[in-house]
């Protein structure tokens, strides 16, 4: 995965902890605060890059250079100055990816409107957990390991190479399960980058470029990995 | 004597069996939620209603013989066996016994079983008084067929019906609250014909030849005072008529006192007897949840379901967020959770609970954890924690799965960061809404899967796909193809609600 660089607006309850995470995962990530408790805090959490800025103002917003960063976050406590911050940032900088996060539904509709391209609206995902854990507890649990890595099986994104014994091979034909592996989509790159879930029940052509959402233990994903860059069909796993 | 006495309390009460029973009966004939009681009701109201029937029906035809003895012999052999049971269960006598038993052995001196035994016959006495209890043992007597005025004992059978509706027991609970106002206006009552009747009888009794006495005259002033005015009775000198006058005017005043009193007994209890009726309604179901406040949390928890949930009851302090729950068209009723009182009307013993404190406090939601699982630890809690420091004490209090909002988004936003195309797939089998949605499959409840090989089951044909098994807590990932599944494995999958339903038919079907 290439290294991205992230301008995280917002150092209180949600931004913390996206932070503590993102450096974990080898992330660059720039902290943006305007308020002096959270800004210290940030320092003290050894942020030491993190600024303290204005963020109502569009001059201050520009000298950050959002255009150089691959993801804008604003996950500012206060909400208002959320929405307006997303705003801000979607009318200097058309090109950004922008995510925000939202706590009411009509929060979530003014983020929209302001331009994020993402929101995640934290009642929603709560009730639908919960949700979830009513109806089926098992598979809760396991997909919340899987995505947040607990037990070593995980999900991963992995590019078919150039002359890869899967390019031209259909979807029906193939069977990853012998690898070690379970294929659960195909992101096209014909059909614009589009996401697939392999029980669409759409037989589809793999090509090289396209990417295939894998579901597996860390070594057999690794194995496989190496495995799909060979020419020939391994005799076996 | 007293040594017999004692040593029969004492042994009733080692009995595990006795006391297991007269808990069931008890629990039977008095315990609304019990799954049992239901059909003891029908049943009894079932003999209420045939033996009320034949005695309509034998005014104008002869009666079978058949019928008369089961009106006669088997409808209050039932009903003596209910009402026998019912005084059994009123007290403990054993208990009363042993207790003192312990208390004399503690003082050191004699015990003394007779008096224990006096005090509780005398409480079963007591008992036999009340009015249910009297109208239970008046419902006994037959309708002895040729002394005709014994058939009014049918009635008290109907009287009987009062105990098995709810509607009535609720009529005579509201009017019970007025009991001031009711005793006043019928003492008001008995004072103005009291009043009027003698002083018609005083006036009129030589004079009007339709009062000849002063039962009479009282009978009139009744007639007249209620507005009925039968006619057979009329004052006929000018004095009489004023007093008339008076008594009508002052009987349109007693019945419209008489008409608002009950009318704001009903108003004040009326929102009260709405949510007995929810609550009740609910307590039926073999498994319901109950979830408490409603915030913003409620709503997009409410919203997931699509109004296809049913059996549910939404709890809230504030009245404005009732009146809220109301309007958007949810049951919900306003009452403290946090209570014990509260949690407790619900059938915690017969139905499978679930509780989702969702209330904005988090102390809110533990005292509210806490209350649930000090009523019963079946009930399953679901609690909403704001703060990380909130955990251990909800861990504590028994929670069995908390939620942490905030963390849920922050593990929502870490995944959009780190693997925006994953978050896409991941939101959508959360959500469940698209083409992939992950789900189990209980081998128990699908018992055509079990003994079978992962290779012979069809989730290639039906379009799933299979993740692994879930065996006594362990998960096996990717298992090999001839893995036998086992009675309580649980199978995870992924794949369209379509598919899902399409493979649990086919197996269905193989039971």
């Amino acid at each position: 995965m290439s290294i991205q660089n992230i301008l995280l607006f917002g150092y209180g309850s949600h931004g913390k902890f996206i932070a503590e995470g993102l450096v974990e995962d080898g992330f660059t990530v720039q902290i943006v605060e305007s308020d002096e408790a959270f800004y210290l805090q940030a320092i003290e959490d050894g942020h030491d890059n993190a600024l303290k800025v204005d963020v109502t103002k569009d001059e201050a917003l520009v000298a950050l250079t959002p255009e150089n960063y691959t993801q804008l976050v604003c996950v500012m406590d206060d909400e208002h100055l959320n929405v307006f911050l997303t705003l801000s940032l979607r009318s200097l900088f058309k090109d950004s990816y922008l995510l925000a996060i939202s706590d009411s539904i009509h929060t979530t509709q003014k983020l929209h409107m302001a331009g994020a391209n993402k929101v995640i609206d934290l009642y929603e995902v709560s009730a639908n957990k919960i949700h979830n854990i009513l109806n089926r507890p098992v598979a809760t649990e396991l997909l919340e390991e899987f995505v947040t890595r607990k037990k070593g099986i995980s999900f991963r994104e992995l590019e078919i190479p150039q002359n890869s014994f899967l390019h031209g091979l259909m979807t029906d034909d193939i069977d990853l399960s012998e690898y070690g592996v379970l294929l659960v989509g195909i992101l096209d790159e014909e059909l614009g980058n589009n996401f697939i879930f392999i029980t669409a029940g759409i037989n589809h052509k793999l090509d090289s470029g396209d990417t295939l959402v894998c579901l597996g233990n860390h070594k057999e994903l690794n194995r496989f990995e190496t495995m799909i860059k060979e020419k020939e069909i391994p005799t076996h796993a | 004597m007293n040594q017999i006495l004692l040593s029969i309390a004492l042994f009733l009460r080692a009995s595990k069996r006795y006391k297991h029973t007269k808990s069931f009966i008890r629990d039977v004939l008095t315990n609304a939620n019990n799954p049992y009681k239901k059909y003891v009701d029908i049943m009894i109201i079932f003999l209420i209603v045939t033996s009320v029937v034949i005695l309509i029906y034998e005014v104008k035809n002869p009666v079978p013989e058949w019928l008369d003895v089961y009106d006669i012999y088997f409808v209050s052999f039932v009903f003596s066996i209910e009402y026998l049971l019912r005084l059994w269960v009123h007290n403990d006598l054993t208990e009363l016994i042993a207790k003192e038993h312990k208390e004399a052995e503690f003082l050191q001196r004699d015990s003394n079983p007779t008096s224990m035994l006096k005090i509780g016959l005398v409480e079963k006495v007591r008992y036999m008084f009340t009015p249910t209890a009297l109208i239970d043992l008046l419902a006994i007597f037959p309708a002895y067929r040729p002394l005709r005025v014994l058939r009014i004992f049918v009635l008290f059978r109907v009287l009987k019906l009062l105990r098995y509706t709810k509607s009535i027991n609720q009529f005579m609970e509201v009017l019970s609250n007025k009991k001031f106002e009711l005793l006043t206006l019928l003492f008001l009552l008995f004072f103005i014909v009291m009043t009027a009747g003698i002083a018609i009888y005083v006036l009129e009794e030589r004079l009007n030849p339709n009062i000849g006495s002063l039962f009479d005259a009282l009978y009139w002033a009744l007639v007249t005072i209620s507005t009925v005015g039968y006619g057979d009775i009329s004052p006929v000198t000018p004095e009489g008529r004023s007093i008339s006058i008076l008594v009508i005017i002052s009987g349109i005043a007693m019945i419209s006192f008489a008409t608002s009193v009950i009318v704001s007994a009903f108003s004040e209890k009326l929102s009260e007897l709405k949510e007995n009726r929810i609550i009740e309604e609910v307590n039926k179901s073999k498994s319901f949840l109950i979830v408490c406040g409603y915030g913003q949390m409620t709503k997009m928890f409410f919203r997931q379901y699509n109004n296809e949930l049913e059996n549910y009851i939404i709890l809230e302090n504030s009245l404005d967020r009732v009146e809220q729950a109301r309007k958007d068209g949810y049951k919900a009723i306003h009452d403290d959770a946090s209570r014990y009182d509260t949690l407790n009307k619900f059938n915690a013993e017969h139905a499978e609970i679930t509780i989702l404190c969702l209330t904005a406090s988090d102390v809110e939601n533990i005292y509210i954890t806490l209350n649930a699982k000090s009523i019963s630890s079946k009930i399953n809690v679901i609690a909403r924690a704001n703060d990380s420091s909130m955990m251990s004490k909800f861990k504590h209090a028994g929670a069995d799965h908390i939620l942490m909002p905030n963390k849920v988004a922050n593990n929502m936003i870490h995944t959009a960061i780190t693997q925006p195309t994953m978050y896409k797939a991941i939101h959508a089998i959360l959500t469940g809404k698209s083409m992939a949605r992950m789900d189990e499959i209980r081998a128990y409840e699908c018992e055509g899967i079990v003994d079978k090989s992962v290779k012979e089951l069809a989730f290639k044909r039906t379009k799933l796909l299979f993740l692994g098994i879930q065996r006594e807590g362990t998960f096996m990932f990717n298992p090999p193809k001839s893995e036998i599944i086992q009675k309580h494995d649980i199978l995870l999958v992924m794949g369209r609600e379509i598919s899902l339903d399409y493979f649990k038919n086919l197996y269905e079907g193989e039971c």
